[in-house]
């Protein structure tokens, strides 16, 4: 079975890169990798939502320790999601309840997934990985 | 429909983390389809077991 190279650059691989981070898929979706573009929007966007829809917190930028810090790095992964979190979550986070930790931990896990899309849409783009 | 995944019970969202996080890693990790279900499966199998294990282990601390 023969393999088509994907011809990419460097640039590609950044708009690429940018492009998934802010949309999780969207990244996928300017290189015309149609059913991976789904799968991660729908996974990221899913357990995103799951996470808001749980009540979970969503750390912000004025992080005051270390462990509010990577929380924010994480949760900024989620990319618009993060943005839109506060539109999402219409009654705001209930950390007092296990449920609600919970979805701290969903919508976190949700930045780092997409964190790891962000990094196959670049090496894509910049042409690392056959068709 | 978002409000819906809000109402999942903790083995729920367990059940729910799985299936996602092990589906994502497939398609991260493996190009043929048949190669995709089988990890998906065997992850999100492992992940229950993991959580299930752990679970197992933790309780005599809850009492």
């Amino acid at each position: 079975m023969t393999k088509e190279v994907v011809k990419g650059n460097q640039m590609m691989g950044i708009v690429a890169a940018f492009a998934g981070w802010l949309v999780p898929g969207l990244g996928h979706l300017v290189l015309r990798r149609w059913s991976k573009a789904a799968v991660y929007f729908l996974c990221v966007g899913g357990l995103a939502c799951a996470g808001l829809a749980m009540r979970g917190g969503v750390f912000g930028a004025a992080a005051e320790d270390l462990f509010d810090r990577l929380g924010f790095f994480a949760d900024l992964g989620a990319g618009v999601f993060y943005f839109l979190a506060h539109q999402i979550q219409s009654a705001g986070p209930d950390v007092a309840h296990a449920t609600g930790d919970y979805g701290t931990r969903l919508f976190a896990a949700a930045g780092m997934l997409n964190f790891l899309t962000v990094l196959e849409a670049y090496d894509i783009g910049r042409g690392g990985e056959t068709k | 429909m978002i409000a819906r995944l809000g109402n999942l019970t903790h083995f729920g969202a367990l059940l729910f983390f799985a299936l996602v996080v092990s589906l994502t890693f497939a398609f991260l990790s493996k190009r043929d389809i048949t190669e995709r279900a089988k990890y998906t499966l065997w992850a999100f199998l492992a992940f229950l077991l993991v959580a299930v294990g752990i679970g197992w282990l933790m309780y005599p601390f809850s009492q």
